[in-house]
């Protein structure tokens, strides 16, 4: 079979099914890149054409592609500004306002996540203690409900804490608390799978040399866990950055929506302006899918600590 | 330990109580945010709101909620999204799995790759999908709604009708932005499915396989007869995992179809949506979740089970 054995063969087949595969998993992904550096002018052109490279005379001439950052900009809609650090001030609402909004949600509930899941995973290690299986295995069922059927009453609940106007209570708080009652279960999961994987002998070390249970925690295992916690504190930004109908529904005022209820919004405003709905998701999601490259073992070990083997 | 117990015992009653004060804060959470609303919605699913409060009404909200045209409809919708949702990606998932059990040197970088779609926000990949088929100017519906290719007027994902049904008033064969939701969210799911089933894989011994290869079975064969049955349970955990998400998963039918066209793409989830906020039909949409749930626990109770939960909590 031309001079290759049938299993290197083999290998290259399977090797080319792959790559294949790999640009079919890609290829909405470009598409929407090539469409955020179109103009106007090539959006609405009827047929569409994938590349805006074609000229009067050829089909496709690389030298007269017509790219335009028009889509971003009318999402960022820079206004230049005389005080700021930068010439410009980006006034768009996904950046001004939807953006920083998701980043508050999603660092203040992965921080949140991560010391009650670090606590809580450290005592179902460590400790045999009396419900502790029956605590378990309720946390492991509630892994596994979803947001949206207790959305009604979470939304009655919001209601009835608004009109009891507390003092220095929004509705950013409550979104916080939800997102951090939905997405601490499975986190509690992975932290007890990596305090698992540490050796209790290095504590029992530590407290016979006169450490403390609470300072052998501290001081032994937390820095050894902190690559687990880790993955849970990206695991569970990524969740909240991506979630929609709870922060859609939960809040009342549009100023505090996040990110993923600005591109809603935005897909209603633009329905024929492709351009500029394609720039808004890949500003969205660039952060999220460079995070992930760069972060991929901790994610990898958070899915597999958490969905494969719990 | 036996030590480390008893030297707590001596320090007084916060050492002993440690693990208490550490899991009490986790334990709050969840019952607030999880055991409460859960309850809570039993509750409010019994009730009606009136303009004075709330009023008692028993099982009013499900009887009302059956006799509702679109509810029947919409069980419809989601039977068949569910089936086309979890086999499409099921099959597909296998096969990119059996793909990568392969030792190959660029294992890595396809699994880099082909996990991008699962890191991506469901209302993102629901945009996306939707930017490929925009009427008149989708990149794809140049070609599909070419007369020339799918006579005799072209087709048009976003708004054609669904045809007839073939089962009195069953919703099959589905409308085409049915067939496209499912596409749409099987490439989301694949990833996690594909990885999922590949671990599985990997604990099916390679000595059983090449012994029953050495006995004359053909590839098929092998995957037939030793790997779908010692992956059984992987497979059962997949397809309820799979039906879970895509009974609740809400965002992609929002961003892609928002339902339509008509109400062709109006599945369980979505009708809550409506109820509950659209309609602002507070009791029925209650009664609505609560059957939701009632599935959800279902499939959640049947993946304990399968899993063994038991050997793991220890």
């Amino acid at each position: 079979m031309f001079g290759v054995s049938r299993r290197r063969l083999n290998i290259w087949l399977v090797n080319l099914a792959l790559v294949v595969i790999c640009i079919f998993a890609l290829i909405p992904v470009v598409t929407t890149v090539v469409i955020s550096f179109k103009g106007e002018r090539d959006i609405i052109r009827k047929p569409p054409n994938f590349l805006p490279c074609d000229t009067p005379t050829s089909a496709f001439d690389p030298t007269a592609c017509r790219w335009s950052v028009e889509g971003y900009q009318r999402v960022l809609s820079p206004k230049p500004s005389a005080g700021g650090l930068l010439p410009y001030a980006l006034t768009g609402n996904i950046v001004r306002v939807y953006i920083p909004n998701s980043f508050l949600y999603a660092t203040s509930t992965a921080l949140i996540v991560v010391s009650l899941a670090g606590m809580s995973g450290y005592a179902f290690s460590r400790y045999r203690f009396r419900g502790r299986q029956a605590l378990l295995f309720s946390i492991l069922a509630i892994t596994g409900v979803p947001l949206l059927t207790n959305l009604l009453a979470l939304y009655q609940m919001g209601v009835v804490i608004r009109k009891a106007q507390l003092p220095f209570y929004d509705d950013r708080l409550f979104l916080v608390a939800v997102y951090t009652g939905f997405f601490l279960p499975l986190s509690v999961w992975i932290a007890k799978g990596f305090f698992d994987a540490i050796p209790r002998e290095l504590e029992e070390a530590a407290v016979i040399d006169g450490c403390s249970p609470f300072g052998a925690l501290w001081r032994i295992s937390m820095p050894l866990a902190l690559p687990g916690l880790m993955a849970v504190f990206l695991l569970t930004f990524v969740n909240v950055w991506n979630e929609f109908i709870a922060g859609y529904l939960l809040i009342a005022k549009n100023e505090f929506k996040p990110a993923m209820f600005g591109l809603y919004e935005f897909l209603g405003q633009n329905i024929i302006n492709l351009q500029v709905v394609a720039a808004a998701c890949i500003l969205i999601a660039l952060p999220i899918v460079v995070l992930f490259i760069f972060a991929r073992r901790s994610f990898f070990a958070a899915m597999v600590e958490g969905a494969i083997k719990g | 330990m036996q030590q480390m117990q008893t030297r707590k015992k001596q320090r007084g009653p916060f050492h002993t109580m440690l693990p208490f004060w550490l899991i009490l804060p986790t334990v709050l959470v969840l019952l607030a945010i999880q055991v409460y609303p859960a309850l809570y919605t039993i509750w409010l699913s019994l009730h009606e709101r009136q303009p004075q409060g709330w009023e008692y009404v028993g099982v009013n909200n499900f009887v009302r909620l059956f006799g509702m045209g679109v509810f029947g409809e919409s069980v419809g919708h989601t039977i068949v999204f569910l089936v086309g949702y979890t086999s499409l990606t099921l099959v597909l998932g296998f096969i990119i799995a059996l793909l990568l059990n392969r030792k190959l040197k660029l294992s890595g970088l396809y699994v880099t790759l082909l996990f991008i779609p699962w890191i991506i926000a469901d209302i993102i990949v629901g945009i996306v999908f939707r930017l490929l088929v925009v009427p008149d100017y989708g990149l794809l519906a140049g070609f599909l709604q070419n007369p020339a290719i799918f006579p005799p007027n072209g087709i048009s994902v976003l708004t054609a009708t669904r045809p007839p049904s073939w089962f009195g008033g069953f919703p099959f064969p589905p409308a085409l932005a049915m067939i496209y939701l499912i596409m749409a969210s099987a490439w989301r799911a694949l990833p996690f499915i594909t990885l999922l089933l590949l671990a599985a894989m990997q604990t099916v011994s390679t000595e059983v396989i090449e012994s029953s290869r050495i006995d004359g079975a053909n590839g098929w064969q092998v995957v037939r007869r030793i790997m779908i049955p010692l992956m059984l349970p992987t497979l059962v955990v997949a397809l309820f995992s799979l039906t879970l998400g895509g009974m609740n998963g809400v965002g992609m039918v929002f961003s892609l179809t928002g339902g339509g066209p008509g109400s062709a793409t109006e599945v369980l989830s979505y009708l809550l949506y409506v109820l509950g906020w659209s309609q602002l039909n507070f009791g029925r949409a209650a009664a609505l979740a609560m059957l939701i749930a009632v599935v959800n626990w279902i499939l959640i109770l049947g993946t304990l089970r399968v899993t063994r939960v038991e050997e793991r909590t220890h």
